[in-house]
């Protein structure tokens, strides 16, 4: 009898599988939704429609934008984690955002950095540190000597806690040994360029993207990128590699995943026509024209990142909560 | 680029088909709201916020604001032909308006209303179009602590002018401030009073919460009221005398300037430059017994008053992002749900937006000219429609609407609660306006008083040693003092909209 059961439960787990693996050969075979962590109109939701709409022709089924904003993203991603893994239900990751929510335990996120599957990567942001066009501090060494001379009293604009421009600012704390900024976490890009310039902010800390209008407008200059390659958008601006610190590397990548367990053919069909999308010219001027830089990693590059990512985003959202002024 | 050209550039983007089509549907819709009795201009603009959300943010908020200020003129047609005010601020035009109805002259008092408010509207938005760009150009200098500040003496005036008691007020205000407060905490990140429901990781969301406060709980007082007879009355002669000219001229004049300059001030609302216009009259009429029986200054003066408020009362929002009233908080509301937050900054970064806004209040005066002037007779007609179909219509309307918000029941939920909350407060006298000015504000009220903190590295002296701020600081307890001395005028302290 137990005999029986065993061969009828081999017999149908087969079945199972062979008729899993069909699905995903024939994959997909209805519309696809790609979650946005954030609202529509923001930079992350943009380039997800533009290839969302150039993806889908080469996959033969509509692929539908889905916005799930608030809390940072972490309303998105818990969304995704809790969906089926059949390549149905993809979205936008946001490294290092998405690891420092998983990273603080104020947040109490009910997903891990093993909850995801990542596919592809997008683009990669590199942070840069600005100030006003008219400001005393004409380089970084001119900021961090004042940093250092009187700690606590520089006011850096981050733009949100635990953001990647907050750890930007801990990388350069670390590297400038005794330099010391007073933080100020604000909303967003919009709002650290209001307070530069109204006077109530010193420095900001950000990334190209959002600023690299008003450094060509001459409203502002950019100190460093926190990078070890000049930006593209920014050539005249030097890395903090080459100003001597290579430990501050920090960006702001955007790439695409799925929840844990996706089967592996469904990956690489995913895998095979994003990459395509990405390197299409449309997709590259249409980004580029607004100074966002495509980076595509897939496989092991991407994991790589991401662990990468996760394990240097461990270490300094431990050292945010430790830091006396938060 | 100067006011000159941003206006023009506004005109142009104001006159465009679609823009001007979605500004005639926002005049249609605001008349309609204001024809039926009970549904205010907040109920009605927060009720219909989720039918622009398929529209580009601009088309949105010229529809919303025609809604705003389409029904200022709609309120004044149940006033006087059912003596029953379509919206709070049409109160005093039931004093002679209905009075002018009954000896049929009904049409007169409609013409003038109508005149009067174009005249209202047209000059206090050109005297935005003049004001608002060096207020927000001024206002850009400001810091965290002096919006922070601002923000209080903008809540202290509310406070302090709604309601008869400064306790009840001041307990709205801060059950709005908590309620405010549900969500992630958007500084740190850590959520609070979320009870583990992923749903309030987002706050209570504001468009439900007024839909529920003003929708549903004016639905629900509407059907306590009796049903009233609608006047026969002479619609065909809708242009005054030429006497009656004369005896206007001054009224509207006057009832301009009050409406414009109370409408700078937060907290003002509505009704109190209608009353103040009126009495002005009264004051100065040669023949004050005329009032209450049918003066047709009567009615010109306080309709003039508050259309001029509600055109100017788009200052303070637009240049400061100061809500002065529920109904400016309301349209606050559909700013930030466009992703758009009010203020010197926006009127630096999106001036299209901005000036195609204002450009739109020219425009959309001259379409409610055309609504209430010719059309009026069908309006009239849609007052007979029976209250029971309007009431349920409305209300199913509500539960689509919040719906749409989010495709999330849980907001449907929000809007019901809030509605019997919202009915609970008007039968015990509750205001309102204190409690939706705490619940918008809020956010940004913590967001600048901790950003403050930051760049202080914690110390409060941050608040004392910037003078503006300290000015803006010390006005705000002038107010509260003065309120809890009684020092306002009764008839400006009962109002609440």
């Amino acid at each position: 009898m137990s005999r029986l059961l065993t061969t009828f439960l081999g017999a149908a787990s087969m079945l199972l599988a062979a008729s899993g693996s069909a699905v995903a050969q024939d994959y997909p075979t209805r519309p696809i939704q790609l979650m946005v962590a954030f609202p529509a109109g923001g930079s992350t939701d943009i380039a997800a429609r533009i290839v969302g709409a150039i993806a889908e022709k080469a996959l033969g089924q509509p692929i539908t934008v889905v916005n799930k904003g608030g809390a940072g993203g972490q309303v998105g991603w818990t969304e995704m984690v809790r969906q089926k893994p059949d390549g149905y239900y993809i979205g936008f990751i946001n490294l290092p955002a998405t690891n420092t929510v998983i990273l603080d335990p104020e947040r109490k996120a009910i997903f891990t950095e093993k909850d995801f599957t990542p596919i592809i990567n997008q683009v990669l942001d590199p942070g840069v540190i600005w100030v006003r066009a008219d400001s005393p501090y004409k380089t970084v060494k001119d900021l961090l000597e004042a940093a250092k001379k009187s700690p606590g009293t520089i006011r850096a604009a981050t733009t949100g806690i635990l953001s990647d421009d907050h750890l930007a600012i801990l990388m350069t704390e670390e590297a400038a040994p005794g330099v010391n900024f007073r933080l100020v976490h604000l909303e967003g890009g919009a709002a650290q360029f209001k307070e530069i310039m109204a006077g109530n902010i010193d420095v900001a800390f950000d990334n190209v993207g959002s600023i690299v209008n008003r450094v060509k407008s001459g409203e502002v200059r950019a100190l460093a990128v926190t990078d070890d390659v000049r930006s593209k958008f920014l050539p005249d601006v030097p890395t903090m590699k080459e100003l001597g610190y290579p430990t501050v590397i920090s960006s702001s990548t955007r790439g695409i995943a799925g929840p844990k367990g996706m089967p592996a053919p469904v990956v690489a069909k995913l895998r095979d026509v994003l990459k395509k999308a990405m390197a299409d010219p449309e997709h590259v001027k249409k980004l580029e024209d607004q100074g966002i830089a495509i980076k595509i990693m897939v496989g092991e590059e991407y994991d790589k990142y991401f662990a990468d990512a996760h394990a240097k985003a461990k270490k300094y959202t431990e050292w945010a909560k430790n830091r006396p002024q938060k | 680029m100067d006011t000159f050209q941003h206006l023009m550039a506004g005109l142009a983007a104001a006159m465009s088909l679609q823009n001007l089509t979605f500004a005639l549907i926002g005049c249609i819709l605001g008349t309609l709201i204001g024809v039926l009795p009970g549904l205010g201009p907040a109920a009605g603009t927060a009720i219909l916020i989720p039918l622009t959300f398929q529209l580009d943010p601009t088309g949105a908020l010229i529809m919303l604001s025609a809604i705003y200020y389409g029904a200022m003129y709609g309120g004044t047609i149940t006033s006087v032909l059912i003596n029953v005010p379509g919206e709070a601020a049409s109160v005093v035009t039931c004093f002679d308006g209905h009075q002018m109805a009954k000896q049929g002259r009904g049409g007169t008092a409609l013409g003038i209303a109508a005149i009067g408010s174009f005249i209202g509207g047209i000059v206090a938005t050109i005297a935005l179009i003049v004001v608002a760009p060096p207020l927000a150009r001024f206002a850009l200098s400001f810091g965290p602590p002096e919006f922070f500040a601002l923000m209080l003496v903008g809540l202290c005036l509310v406070t302090g002018l709604a309601g008869r008691s400064l306790l009840a007020g001041l307990a709205m205000a801060v059950l709005g401030l908590l309620i405010a407060m549900v969500g992630i905490d958007p500084v740190r990140g850590a959520p609070r009073f979320t009870f583990g429901i992923p749903s309030l990781y987002d706050g209570v969301g504001f468009i439900p919460v007024v839909m529920g406060l003003f929708g549903v709980a004016e639905i629900l007082l509407t059907v306590e009221r009796p049903y009233r007879e609608v006047i026969k009355t002479n619609l065909a002669s809708l242009l005054p005398s030429r006497e009656e000219w004369r005896r206007c001229v001054g009224a509207i004049t006057r009832g301009t300037g009050i409406g414009f300059f109370l409408g700078l001030i937060p907290g003002v609302g509505a009704i109190i430059p209608t009353f103040v216009a009126y009495i002005v009259e009264k004051r100065i009429s040669k023949t004050p017994e005329r009032f209450g029986q049918g003066a047709i200054e009567g009615v010109a003066a306080p309709e003039t008053a508050n259309n001029a408020y509600a055109n100017a009362a788009m200052i303070p929002l637009l240049t400061l992002g100061i809500p002065s009233s529920p109904t400016i908080a309301v349209l606050m509301g559909a700013f930030i749900v466009n992703g758009l937050t009010p203020g010197p900054f926006l009127f630096k970064e999106r001036p299209d937006l901005v000036w195609a806004v204002i450009a739109s209040f020219l425009l959309g005066n001259i379409l409610l000219l055309i609504l209430n002037l010719p059309l009026v007779g069908l309006w009239a007609r849609l007052l007979r429609l029976p209250y029971q179909y309007v009431c349920v219509g409305t209300l199913l309307f509500c539960v689509i609407g919040a719906y749409s918000l989010q495709q999330n029941v849980f907001d449907i939920g929000v809007m019901i609660v809030c509605g019997i909350i919202g009915y609970g407060m008007r039968k015990i006298d509750l205001p309102i306006a204190p409690l939706v000015l705490g619940l918008i504000l809020g956010p940004f009220l913590e967001k600048s008083l901790r950003t403050s903190l930051e760049m202080s590295a914690g110390d409060f002296s941050i608040f004392l040693t910037r003078p503006l701020c300290l000015g803006l600081l010390v006005i705000s307890a002038v107010v509260l003092i003065a309120s809890a001395l009684n020092l306002a005028p009764p008839e400006v302290r009962k109002s609440d909209t």
